[in-house]
């Protein structure tokens, strides 16, 4: 099956360090049983994973469907979603610092002074282009506003986000 | 993640030996891991105690000293003879 | 693995056979761990070599009984434990623990390093770590920062320089560790931890200067 891989700058994975090569079939050899597996990302998992380089990753074998992540026995790497890059980590990140700066504007309650301060979190960290930190502040910021439900739709948003941009899978 | 699931700076530094390790569960690995995404503070941490690890593992003086090796030899000559 | 088990049998039946070069190339590849293995349960470096010296005695005289159950490392190091621990024992040694204690309530990182409770960022840190990817490797592996890193383990109470020395100095694995300690996989990880988080902030003591 198609997913996404999240991978730092070279295609290097950001936990094992590991340097993916394209078009090969990669088995995880992790002695260790819970590091067993490729993970890789459903759209829905994207916001989650955000790292500077975005590929295509095929799958193979056993696919687990896990909370945040799929676990697979095997993955190839196809192809770099170019549409990921500088610009549109920037782009990401100004639109979940206007929802949380939208959140804010509108709030009156005892967490309108949080809200404030998680928008202003949220532009400072989005000028300098940091996209999963700041999609992270937002959906704080929509937890503190509504609750799990708040927190669960912002996430949602930003997939939606992704996948509009970058013409993934709809999540 | 629900701020309720969230893992801190803090509280990540303690889990560090544990991911290492291997050890943590699967839902807690990946909070850890969803954490270092986010935070190069953590990163940085993360990179300190793999280096830390590394130069303690580089400490492995192999040598014998001729003393050693003298007295030794001794022993295994009296062994020998007997 | 086989090519390893084969040369190992040839130096056992080598060592067998009296030849004084196949017991060199023992003491070459282990005697140094020994020592430092010896250092952790006795006292004195002098003590420690008496020690050495009685465990490759114990191995010469058991030599023909080995049957390759085990590997000749695990079971010269066994012969090792066993020596050092009666040793430590006779000896009376009584346990030091570094003036930093044992406590149960020990934190990996100053708690100062991060937001205090109440703050929107509580436990998170003030500041970032310095980075170290970016240093030198010669200064990372030279002499004068393994020094700081030897006197920071040489500091610590002693069953985590213990956890500390036999897994991240001599490379040995956690079941083999658990197994020359007695104790529980989770004690063992409880103490690497400790003594991994003093040594590293002993280390970011160095290096920040």
């Amino acid at each position: 099956m198609r997913a996404y891989k999240c991978l730092r700058p070279g295609r290097v994975g950001p936990f094992s360090g590991h340097n993916w090569p394209i078009g090969e079939w990669v088995e995880s050899d992790g002695a260790i049983l819970c590091m067993q597996g490729i993970h890789a990302c459903r759209t829905t998992d994207l916001p989650f994973w955000l790292t500077q380089e975005l590929w295509e990753i095929d799958l193979e074998g056993q696919v687990r469907q896990e909370r945040r992540k799929l676990v697979a026995d095997r993955g190839r790497l196809v192809q770099r979603v170019e549409g990921w890059n500088g610009a549109s980590a920037l782009s990401f990140a100004e639109d979940c610092a206007a929802r949380a700066k939208e959140r804010a504007e509108r709030a009156t309650g005892v967490d309108a002074g949080l809200l404030r301060e998680l928008a202003g979190d949220a532009a400072a960290n989005a000028a300098k282009g940091e996209a999963a930190l700041v999609g992270y502040i937002a959906a704080r910021s929509a937890e503190v506003d509504r609750g799990a439900d708040g927190y669960v739709e912002e996430r949602l948003a930003q997939a939606r986000w992704l996948a509009a941009e970058l013409r993934l899978d709809n999540p | 993640m629900l701020i309720s699931e969230d893992l801190t700076c803090r509280e990540l530094v303690e889990l560090v030996t544990e991911y290492l390790e291997g050890a943590l569960a699967p839902a807690d690995r990946d909070r850890f891991e969803q954490h270092l995404i986010l935070c190069d503070g953590c990163a940085f941490y993360l990179d300190q105690m793999r280096t830390t690890i590394a130069v303690a593992g580089s400490m492995t003086e192999q040598s014998i000293t001729p003393e050693a090796q003298e007295s030794l030899v001794r022993v295994f000559s009296d062994w020998k003879g007997n | 693995m086989a090519q390893v088990e084969a040369a190992e049998a040839e130096l056992v039946e080598a060592l067998r056979a009296g030849q004084e070069s196949a017991f060199a190339a023992l003491l070459r590849e282990y005697h140094a761990s020994i020592l430092r293995v010896a250092r952790l349960y006795v006292s004195s470096p002098a003590t420690a070599e008496e020690v050495a010296q009685e465990t490759w005695l114990a191995v010469l005289n058991g030599i023909g009984r080995f049957e390759g159950r085990s590997t000749l490392k695990t079971w010269i190091f066994r012969i090792l434990t066993n020596i050092a621990r009666t040793r430590g024992q006779r000896d009376a040694r009584s346990v030091p623990f570094s003036s930093l204690g044992e406590g149960a309530s020990e934190s990996a990182v100053d708690p100062e390093r991060f937001a205090p409770v109440g703050e929107r960022w509580a436990g998170h840190w003030k500041s970032y770590p310095e980075r170290w990817d970016t240093l030198p490797e010669e200064r990372l592996l030279g002499t004068e920062t393994r020094a700081h890193v030897q006197r920071a383990i040489d500091r610590l109470p002693l069953t985590q320089r213990q956890v500390i020395t036999l897994r991240d100095v001599e490379g040995w694995e956690p079941e083999e560790v658990c197994s020359a300690l007695e104790i529980s996989e989770t004690n063992q990880r409880v103490l690497l931890h400790r003594a991994r988080s003093k040594v590293r902030q002993a280390l970011e003591g160095y290096l920040g200067n």
